[in-house]
């Protein structure tokens, strides 16, 4: 038997909540928070596991990597992703919402949510990557900074958002 | 409207509005503009804490510490022309821009001393609490590290000394010289700043041959980069 | 001022993962909290009936922000010392667009398919796996796209400085435009929630 869901927070309260943890990091550390590069370093590490001359080889993962002396997933953002799974987890446990499911509207089938998933999640980091961050890193961070590029990137998220979403409107309603 | 029928989401706006307008007159941080404490300063500038000699600098070159930067706050050509090994580039205009972590070490060197003197005021001000100069700047190095004076009578022990400085100088490129060959002004003060007095000899070429221990004179290690 | 405190010395490299993983922690617990852990209602902000990703982006972004303007103000912390990350112009705009385009079709960000993926939720981790391979495939044609990627370059460059305008103004203007805006939102919400 499922426990019962419990109702979201209010976001405004939520968002305060983020933020306050933002400025938290901008006082500890220095830096704001983020994601999508601890994709990438996790991503560089595997490569090399696998291929370490093509890893090396290629300008990006090699960035990644350095020279050796630390291992690429003594990351900052590594870390700190596993705590956001962690904290999601608390936060999912606390209110009755873990439970092993797909997220997708009545009209889709699953097969097609999970292939959609996977392409947008590809999509996703070419974006990511091109613009040096994502929602996380750049939006929420450059934004509070007043970043010029961060701003940028935030306003076009939302146009590209907007003008998919009729595309995608099988997927959700 | 009174505030307490005001719902949650109305008083946050109010707040945040309020927030927001006395945002207005602040002035945070975010530029070159700094607060001084002259009283410390002045402390710290007569206790001459914040030298280091040109021999001290060149040890720690020999040795490989990485534990600190060398700025050369010179313009772009005459770092080109010559720079003490390791150093990095910085010209005094870029300097309150340049990435500097404020608990990292610091060292500083111009010509002579006097830019590195004032850079030395400005990083202070900024917060950075290791920051050295060479005493004497490039000059000081020419003088001392590259082509140092053996003295003319000097004793054994002092002979030995100098062997270890003359091997110094070589390893940066540079040739040790005996009193006679330093041309002294007839007062014995110090040389003619001329453009090309014979008695100065060629500044080395920037790759000093390698001595028979692995040079530590090597690139910085390639940090890897972490990402957003 | 003394903080941030990494960047002052007083802890170093390893303590610093030790706080990465604490902050990580109160980021994914308010992803969560917010219900940023489910695809639909994150996709939902994008066909107006739920506002609610702009409206804890927006709240977490003023909060900070006026959090490190007044900080800054009253000298508590060193805002020159937090990092920026440098603004490529062009690369970041398509970048964005990418990435709006992204977040419908999968129906995360890279935050939040962590939060997802960790709640149980299997498009959360196959999402993930979706970031992997674009990574993979991004490293790949990086060597021809390098130019691109690294062109528009303006280095550490804030709107204020960008548009010459004072630091104070800017936090105001952001702030009254974050306030209408949540109210727009909600105005919107309620009048597509009316129609349906």
């Amino acid at each position: 038997m499922m426990p019962p869901r419990r109702p979201y927070m209010n976001p405004y309260l939520a968002g305060m909540g983020l933020g306050l943890v933002l400025l938290a990091a901008f006082v500890i550390m220095g830096r704001g928070l983020g994601a999508s590069g601890a994709f990438s370093s996790t991503m560089s590490w595997l490569v090399n596991a696998i291929a370490p001359g093509h890893a090396q080889a290629n300008e990006y993962f090699q960035g990644y990597l350095g020279d050796g002396s630390t291992h690429p997933l003594k990351a900052w953002l590594v870390f700190e992703v596993i705590g956001v799974a962690t904290g999601a987890l608390l936060s999912g446990l606390l209110a009755g919402r873990v439970h092993i499911t797909v997220e997708k509207g009545p009209r889709a089938s699953t097969a097609a949510r999970l292939l959609c998933a996977f392409a947008g999640g590809m999509l996703m980091a070419f974006g990511a990557h091109l613009a040096r961050g994502c929602t996380s890193g750049q939006a929420l961070t450059g934004g509070a900074l007043l970043n010029v590029g961060s701003w940028a990137f935030m306003i076009m998220v939302f146009v590209g958002g907007y003008a998919a979403a009729w595309f995608m409107r099988w997927q959700w309603r | 409207m009174r505030w307490p029928a005001l719902t949650l989401n109305q008083k946050l706006a109010a707040v945040a509005l309020v927030l927001g307008a006395g945002a207005l007159f602040s002035q945070p941080h975010r530029g070159p503009v700094v607060k001084l404490d002259t009283r410390e300063l002045a402390m710290i500038v007569e206790k001459e804490v914040d030298h280091v000699t040109p021999a001290e600098l060149a040890a720690w070159i020999v040795e490989g510490r990485t534990d600190y930067r060398l700025l050369d706050l010179r313009s772009e050509s005459e770092f080109a022309a010559y720079h003490v090994p390791t150093a990095e580039n910085v010209p005094v205009s870029a300097l309150p821009d340049f990435p500097l972590l404020p608990k990292e070490k610091v060292v500083l060197y111009s010509e002579g001393g006097i830019h590195a003197a004032q850079a030395w005021f400005l990083l202070r001000a900024q917060g950075h609490a290791a920051v050295y100069t060479v005493l004497g700047g490039l000059d000081g190095w020419k003088d001392e590290v590259l082509f140092p004076v053996m003295p003319a009578g000097a004793s054994p022990q002092e002979l030995a000394r100098f062997e270890r400085t003359a091997a110094v100088a070589r390893f940066f490129g540079g040739t040790p010289r005996t009193a006679s060959d330093a041309a002294a002004a007839p007062d014995g003060g110090p040389q003619m700043p001329a453009l090309a007095t014979p008695a100065t000899p060629e500044l080395p070429r920037l790759a000093p041959p390698v001595p028979g221990r692995a040079s530590p004179v090597s690139a910085p290690t390639k940090k890897k980069k972490e990402g957003c | 001022m003394m903080t941030p405190l990494y960047k002052y010395g007083f802890f170093g490299d390893e303590m610093s993962l030790l706080v990465a993983f604490a902050l990580g922690i109160g980021f994914g617990f308010f992803l969560e909290r917010a219900g940023f852990g489910s695809a639909r209602k994150l996709a939902a902000q994008f066909y107006l009936y739920d506002m609610s990703v702009f409206k804890v982006m927006f709240t977490a972004i003023v909060t900070a922000m006026l959090g490190v303007t007044y900080l800054g103000w009253i000298g508590w912390l060193d805002l020159g010392q937090v990092y920026l990350v440098p603004t490529f112009l062009r690369p970041q705009i398509l970048g964005g667009l990418v990435l709006g385009v992204g977040f419908v079709i999968g129906g995360y960000c890279p935050g939040t398919s962590v939060a997802s993926l960790a709640t149980g939720r299997i498009d959360g981790l196959v999402y993930a796996l979706g970031i992997f391979a674009g990574t993979f495939a991004y490293a790949e044609v990086y060597p021809a796209i390098k130019d691109f990627v690294n062109s528009d370059s303006m280095g550490q460059v804030t709107l204020p400085e960008v548009l010459d305008i004072p630091w104070g103004l800017v936090v105001f203007a952001v702030v009254i435009i974050a306030v209408a805006g949540f109210w727009g939102a909600t105005a919107v919400e309620r009048w597509i929630g009316g129609k349906s």
